[in-house]
């Protein structure tokens, strides 16, 4: 569908006549780009749907800001454009996430899939809609135990006299006084050869 | 019989009747002659220190240290005789007792994970490995029998979302979906270990075997399926572990120690595989596991008391090789199989706090000596592995108690004469000892012309020999000096904290930084100078090269981390010719910034991440409604509201992340919070172009991840 330039620009320039539209303008355009949409007539098509949508909603609800109502309706623009990339049964709350996955995964496919989709054989429109983002394979369960560790009886031992001695060890003061006091036995015990 | 004979009649016995009893006796004929030659030459060094110092009388200082001596001498011993009979061997051409023996390349290969535990690394160095090895078993038609998994303990909110990220665009780069898994786990419990655990619960029934990779490993597709058909070949093996070469240095620490393993690991890979054989030891990463007796007998004790010497097992690995063996496994070391590659730390400093965890991790073994049903190759396994970090408080204190006799000696004026040919007998055998197996390695590159050109030829491997030599004689102290400090510590129950952290692995840390690590080394240094040279110049002279590491400790660590010094030295094979895994480079464009907040900004990520959640059915009332809280107080207070722990319990809501992003895009900028505001203004600034144009992806693979 080709839509005139005679159309667009007049809309043009009645957003950029207010502040508001004018914000809300920038942001769905910045919001295009973060998706990667192609300045093309399909990008302009869903412009002008949402900001007519959204111009239309702001007359009835004139304290819902113009940036919201404009989002809004280029949320329901790209919900209509890429519906026929996501199953019927996936929630309403997570098709617009599912339908940017899409576009995502087929980003470098011949450049964005916004505006083309009803190009697209029902082949290749199958195999989007059976599309799961899924990260790991299903489960196989088994399990792996950890063996307590058994001690001989002299390890035993050595842990038993670690017990009574760690508190000493723990004791930085106590634990230097020791080491120095059996160094210095051992050089006292040294001086005279 | 040549030596191809040998190894072809070694195959044949493999399976008949006798072959067992006979390999049991030469390996039992090896082992005694290790330790025979090990005892000789220390009784050796022991019979000339009692000979020196027992010509003037003894003092229970003297006694202590002729002791410590001992110890240490044996240690150094058994390490020469490896390197010695490792030389022997590649000399000789063959080994008849090697598992590489076994390989046959027609063996058919069998379903193996290849699995890769990461924990807040680089995800374009974590992905880069993983794609490498994908493409190279694509090209050799073996892909069908691998999966991947990279199984992520990433705690920190922006790498997790990098990692998704670079899952989600190698996966669509290679057509990976299905084949290459990423996993986060929420709590990073029982670290590594418990990692590679997780992995075993949830998908130990999927294969056969496992890889285990680090996330700096690297290994070529004919390596890994190499490692499969060894392991169909040997079905008494539990674990084949290789030799990773260090490669993708670039710093002059790295390319050093990169140098130094390709020159004079072989002959001690040969020399432990001589004497190790099924009983040998599992290094954590770059090796293959047969998971199911891994699932049996490889689940790791509780150690008694707490952490840092208690608790949980730390260095899981050598651990799970002795559970192997004592489950009746084989445990092999597949040294001379090509194709396995490791990164390393990049300067001093880090390898110094790397050694500090691993320190802590093999003094725990202490308790497994105590332990009963331990094989005894085994235990000599945690024995090396405790005294590679223990023996350094160790020469410390027979240096101390050295220089403390001699200060009694000066004091007294007894300072006196010692037999002179015992003192020089003993220090050339100390030196042959400390420096054999480098000449070894030298020789063994020397006899092979065309090994020796692949390093850059003989006069470049002359000279990089020496300065390595010297660049290990002035690092040894600082190592010794930290070993030293780290194991106190632990004993004292301590674990060891580090001021400084290193952010550009290249750059290597500041002066600042350095100076304030290693300015008690340069005293220390300076201190005991002026003590030695109060005892005797001579005295001085004789412990110089300790004192001259630590006096020159600041600058060594700065140098260390250095680029493009000595560039035409320390050359190695891979370096020069680097085979094609190793020159894969990824490149993960991301926005400029704190990935966490274009998680929730950038339509694309956003999706990719929310998508992978858990939908919030399976979540309880309190955790969702947590989740909403969290996600209106970042919303009110702007991106640094969170703490890093909230961030994660937001991250894993990816119905709430996906209500933010709306919320924060449909919002006028004066209702927003300003750091929200100025998040957004960037995506005006970058408009288009962040991310990559990268190779075509047909659709109809994309929907190949399971379901």
């Amino acid at each position: 569908m080709a839509i005139s330039p005679e159309y667009l620009g007049p809309l043009r320039v009645g957003i950029r006549s207010s502040p508001e539209w004018t914000e809300a303008w920038d942001r769905i355009n910045d919001y295009l780009d973060a998706l990667k949409a192609p300045d093309s007539v399909d990008r302009d098509l869903i412009l002008l749907s949402s900001f007519e949508r959204a111009i239309a909603r702001k007359r009835r609800e004139p304290f819902t800001p113009a940036t919201e109502l404009a989002f809004e309706e280029t949320q329901k623009a790209l919900d209509h454009a890429l519906r026929h990339l996501v199953d019927r049964s996936v929630p309403e709350d997570r098709r617009l996430v599912e339908q940017r996955v899409r576009l995502y995964l087929t980003e470098n496919v011949d450049g964005s899939l916004l505006g083309r989709t009803e190009e697209l054989s029902e082949e290749v429109l199958q195999a989007l809609r059976e599309v799961k983002l899924q990260a790991a394979p299903n489960l196989q369960v088994a399990s792996i135990t950890p063996r307590p560790l058994e001690l001989s009886s002299p390890g035993k031992g050595v842990v038993n006299l670690a017990r009574w001695l760690s508190p000493i060890g723990a004791n930085s003061i106590i634990g230097w006084v020791i080491g120095l006091a059996i160094l210095g036995l051992l050089v006292f015990a040294s001086l005279y050869r | 019989m040549s030596g191809n004979d040998r190894s072809r009649k070694f195959v044949e016995l493999i399976g008949s009747a006798t072959f067992e009893e006979a390999f049991q006796r030469k390996v039992r004929q090896r082992r005694w002659g290790v330790a025979l030659v090990t005892l000789g030459i220390s009784l050796l060094g022991l019979w000339l220190m009692f000979d020196i110092v027992g010509a003037r009388g003894w003092t229970p200082l003297e006694v202590a240290e002729t002791g410590l001596f001992g110890l240490l001498f044996a240690t150094l011993s058994f390490g020469f005789t490896q390197a010695f009979l490792g030389f022997l061997v590649l000399a000789e051409g063959h080994e008849p007792l090697k598992i590489t023996n076994t390989l046959d390349e027609e063996t058919p290969l069998a379903s193996t994970g290849i699995v890769m535990p990461v924990y807040n690394e680089d995800a374009e160095t974590v992905f880069g490995n993983i794609r490498a090895l994908y493409e190279s078993l694509r090209e050799r038609g073996e892909l069908d029998s691998y999966d991947f998994y990279i199984l992520s303990d990433s705690t920190d909110p922006a790498k997790a979302v990098e990692e998704e990220l670079a899952w989600s665009d190698v996966c669509r780069q290679t057509s990976g979906f299905g084949k290459i898994h990423y996993r986060r786990r929420k709590l990073p419990v029982n670290r590594k270990s418990g990692n590679v655990a997780d992995f075993c619960r949830r998908w130990g029934h999927r294969h056969r075997y496992m890889v285990v990779l680090d996330a700096d490993s690297v290994m070529t597709g004919k390596a890994v399926s190499s490692l499969v058909r060894l392991m169909e070949r040997n079905p008494r093996a539990g674990i084949i572990q290789t030799m990773p070469r260090l490669a993708k240095a670039e710093t002059l620490f790295g390319r050093i120690q990169q140098f130094a393993s390709r020159l004079y690991s072989p002959i001690f890979a040969a020399g432990l595989n001589f004497w190790q054989q099924g009983a040998g030891n599992y290094w954590g990463h770059n090796a293959i596991i047969r998971v199911s007796p891994f699932l049996s007998s490889c689940g790791l004790p509780g150690l008694p008391g707490k952490e840092p010497l208690g608790g949980r097992v730390l260095s899981h690995d050598f651990v799970e090789a002795a559970l192997m063996r004592n489950a009746g496994w084989e445990v092999w070391f597949a040294h001379d199989l090509e194709g396995s590659y490791e990164g390393m730390p990049p300067n001093l400093t880090e390898y110094v706090k790397r050694d500090r965890r691993w320190c802590q991790g093999n003094l725990q073994h202490m308790w497994l000596l105590l332990a009963q049903n331990i094989r005894p190759i085994s235990r000599i396994h945690l024995v090396q592995g405790i005294l590679a970090y223990g023996s350094a408080p160790l020469l410390t204190l027979f240096l101390l108690l050295g220089a403390l006799q001699a200060g009694l000696d000066r004091l007294y004026e007894k300072l006196g004469m010692f037999p002179a040919a015992s003192a020089a007998v003993l220090f050339l055998m100390t030196l042959a000892l400390l420096f054999g197996p480098k000449v070894l390695s030298l020789l063994h590159l020397f006899s092979r012309p065309k090994e020796l050109a692949a390093f850059g030829g003989p006069v470049r491997v002359l000279l990089s020999a020496i300065l390595e030599t010297l660049f290990s004689i002035f690092t040894a102290p600082v190592l010794v000096w930290f070993h030293t400090r780290f194991v106190l510590r632990n004993i004292a129950g301590k674990t060891v904290t580090w001021h400084t952290q290193t952010r550009d692995g290249g750059a290597g840390p500041s002066w600042y930084d350095v100076v304030r690590e290693y300015w008690p080394l340069t005293m220390a240094g300076v201190g005991l100078s002026a003590a030695a040279w109060w005892i005797a110049p001579s005295y001085l002279a004789w412990i110089s090269p300790i004192l001259l590491g630590l006096v020159l400790a600041i600058p060594i660590a700065k140098l260390s981390g250095g680029v493009g010094l000595f560039r035409k030295l320390f050359l190695t094979p891979e370096e020069l010719r680097p085979p094609k895994e190793l020159c894969v480079r990824y490149h993960l464009q991301l926005r400029d910034g704190d990935q966490f907040v274009h998680a929730l900004l950038d339509p694309f990520y956003n999706a990719v991440h929310a998508a992978l959640q858990r939908p919030r059915e399976s979540s309880t009332l309190a955790v969702n409604s947590y989740a909403t809280s969290l996600g209106a107080r970042l919303f009110k207070e702007g991106a640094e509201a969170l703490t890093p722990q909230q961030k994660r319990a937001l991250l894993a809501d990816g119905q709430t992340l996906a209500w933010l992003h709306n919320l924060i895009w449909k919002t006028p900028a004066v209702r927003l919070h300003p750091s929200w505001a100025s998040a957004l203004a960037q995506y005006r600034s970058s408009k288009r172009g962040a991310r990559p144009q990268s190779v075509s992806v047909p659709i109809s693979v994309v929907g190949a991840s399971e379901t």
